[in-house]
């Protein structure tokens, strides 16, 4: 009579299945925790391995970006006999002839050394250079001032100085004191104000720089340049590299050396990438771990739950449902461990962020990646002993008290 | 073989629910546990099965609960040869036809009573809050309305055991199989359960209580009794009840 409709199973709906694995964990709060904790710890070291990196590399980008990649370095290379050449007086007029050259400045090399005061023994010069700058080397560079001013079309003629970060630090300005001094050649200059450091010129930073008629005045410097520094439109960079050497000395094209300051930048990208595969490997060696450590949870769960698994199947539950139900809290486990190692790792990752001053980037492929990939640990790590679980005859599961 | 002694059947045998014919049971040794029990049990009978440790009971229980299959012969419930069942269909036999109280309790541990008592339907595709509402009605039939919401390790054996036969009422089966239901209650607790019983088989269930207890098998309308493997005796005390 009511036989047929008594003999077509009822499914168990997905929520409930899922509430009924999660009332297994909640039993046993402390060991869940435990082992979702294994998961969690890859998890947390791969999402903050791809989030650091993602974020420093950023950084790194949008420095690039900002510096822009459209600079060219042209400095005197060497003859064919070996010694060194140096850059013609014309130069710079042929140089700004070039068409998508937008703006271009140089330095010369001064033969001074700078000291704080002439007190100092004339032997510690620090490696700090002295150098004669166009006044428009700061707006080439992309650079800035960290403080006070740099040479102007007036300061230019007088004996005022800028000077580089690290040759601030060097001659002891912790920060810029207005109308401080610093000696030169014997004769006291003004330090009209401090550069920040600049990423593309690092020998700028080493460096004091004044104005070329003072150079020429106060030194005797003949005004050809030592280095070009050259901006192009961003897509004749090649094209301009290209024709630099002919242009700056058309009869010695081979004594003009060319480069790209940015390359430095791009490389440091680059070298991340390696650096990130190993610790990448470390992460995986402990999600492998935690996903032992989850199997090894459920088996002893399915063991001691023998009687748990009899009652459900008295109460109707298939071979299916008690299968679904190890499978349930084996996928709940991970799922758990998984979104709180992407949490943990985000946190590292803005922590580094913070620290370093860099903005948080976490890639969306680590968070849904970390997810998936404990999920699936979890459902590997589940499957034997739910199938264990589901095999177990109800007599049997019933009888084992 | 089938050493049958005395034999009173019931009147409306025709209306069979379950019916086990020549049924032997062999474990793995080998023992035969069962050598070969015919036994026909009417819709509505409220029916002991008692014996001392050893005679087989339990198998018995697990047999007529489907929980395991008879090496030869045939169990029938409304029937159906449980035999010729899938394990899915099977388990929905148990989940619609069929309710268990057994002695251990077998409550989980670390959830509530209520849910305890709704894992009762768990198995039949009913929906959360149906199975809550209709376990809070069986909690406060047997009696626990005060402690719907404590987990098993808070309540005393005597609740606990009701938390069970709450959970074995729940789906309103056909067939309620009771493993020593009153085996860790309190005399007056153990009458109130069987009370309970008798109440439901008043509404029509089928209870078969299995039992070592003779006090609690001459409670019941029809006493079979069974001994090594042999039912030895099938009494039904109907009339003396009636006079």
């Amino acid at each position: 009579m009511s036989t047929a409709a008594a003999v077509r199973p009822a499914r168990l709906s997905l929520t409930d299945t899922v509430r009924v694995g999660a009332s297994g964990l909640s039993a046993r709060p402390l060991r869940s925790l435990l082992s979702a904790l294994g998961i969690a710890i890859g998890i947390a070291a791969v999402t903050s391995v791809l989030g650091i990196s993602a974020s420093s590399q950023a950084a790194l980008i949008a420095q690039l970006d900002s510096l822009g990649t459209n600079l060219l370095q042209v400095q005197a290379g060497q003859t064919f006999g070996g010694s060194t050449s140096s850059l013609p007086l014309t130069a710079e007029p042929m140089i700004s002839r070039i068409a998508p050259v937008q703006v271009e400045s140089s330095v010369a090399t001064v033969s001074a050394n700078a000291y704080r005061t002439h007190y100092i023994p004339s032997g510690e010069t620090n490696g700090i250079q002295v150098k004669a700058a166009k006044t428009n080397l700061l707006q080439t560079l992309a650079g800035s001032m960290s403080e006070g001013s740099f040479l102007t079309s007036a300061t230019e003629n007088y004996p005022v100085v800028v000077l580089g970060d690290v040759a601030a630090q060097r001659l002891g300005f912790d920060h810029w004191i207005p109308n401080s001094l610093v000696d030169i050649g014997g004769q006291e200059y003004v330090v009209a104000g401090i550069m920040s450091p600049m990423p593309l010129a690092p020998d700028i930073d080493r460096s004091a720089l004044m104005g070329y008629p003072q150079a020429t005045k106060a030194f005797g410097m003949s005004s050809a340049p030592t280095t070009v520094y050259v901006r192009t439109s961003p897509d004749q960079v090649d094209a301009v590299g290209g024709v630099l050497p002919a242009t700056v000395n058309p009869p010695n094209p081979n004594e003009v050396t060319v480069s790209q300051p940015s390359d430095a930048l791009s490389a440091r990208i680059a070298a991340n990438d390696a650096f990130n595969s190993l610790f990448l490997g470390l992460g995986a060696v402990a999600l492998l771990v935690g996903g032992v450590g989850i199997a090894n949870v459920m088996v002893i769960s399915v063991l001691e739950r023998r009687s748990e698994i009899g009652l459900r199947r008295a109460l109707g539950a298939t071979k299916g449902n008690v299968r679904n139900q190890f499978l349930a809290e084996s996928l709940l486990l991970a799922g758990a461990g998984g979104v709180a190692g992407v949490a943990l790792g985000i946190i590292i990752t803005l922590i580094y962020a913070t620290t370093r001053n860099v903005q948080l980037v976490v890639p969306v492929s680590a968070v849904a990646g970390g997810i998936a990939i404990s999920l699936l640990l979890g459902g590997i790590a589940g499957l034997y002993p739910a199938i264990r679980a589901a095999r177990l005859s109800p007599t049997d599961a019933l009888r084992s008290v | 073989m089938t050493a049958v002694v005395t034999s009173v059947q019931p009147d409306a045998p025709s209306d069979a629910v379950m019916e086990l014919v020549g049924v032997r049971k062999t474990y793995p040794g080998p023992v035969e546990v069962l050598h070969g029990i015919d036994l026909t049990i009417g819709r509505g009978e409220l029916l002991s099965i008692v014996g001392p440790s050893g005679s087989g009971k339990s198998t018995m229980l697990h047999l007529m609960g489907t929980l395991d299959l008879p090496t030869t012969g045939s169990v029938l419930i409304d029937g159906v040869d449980v035999a010729t069942l899938s394990d899915r269909q099977l388990s929905s036999f148990r989940a619609r036809t069929l309710g268990f109280v057994f002695q251990q309790f077998y409550l989980i541990d670390g959830v509530s009573a209520v849910d305890n008592v709704a894992n009762g339907l768990l198995y039949s595709g009913v929906a959360l809050g149906k199975r809550r509402s209709a376990a809070v009605a069986a909690l406060k039939r047997v009696g626990l309305g005060h402690r719907l919401y404590s987990p098993p390790a808070k309540l005393s054996g005597g609740e606990r055991q009701r938390v069970a036969i709450a959970r074995a009422l729940i789906a309103r089966p056909a067939i309620v199989l009771a493993d020593e239901p009153t085996g860790s209650l309190d005399t007056q607790t153990g009458q109130e359960v069987l009370s309970l019983l008798r109440e439901l088989n008043g509404d029509g269930t089928t209870v078969i209580v299995i039992t070592h207890d003779p006090a609690v098998a001459k409670a019941m309308d029809r006493q079979v009794t069974i001994r090594d493997g042999l039912i030895v005796s099938d009494v039904a005390r109907t009339l003396e009840v009636a006079r």
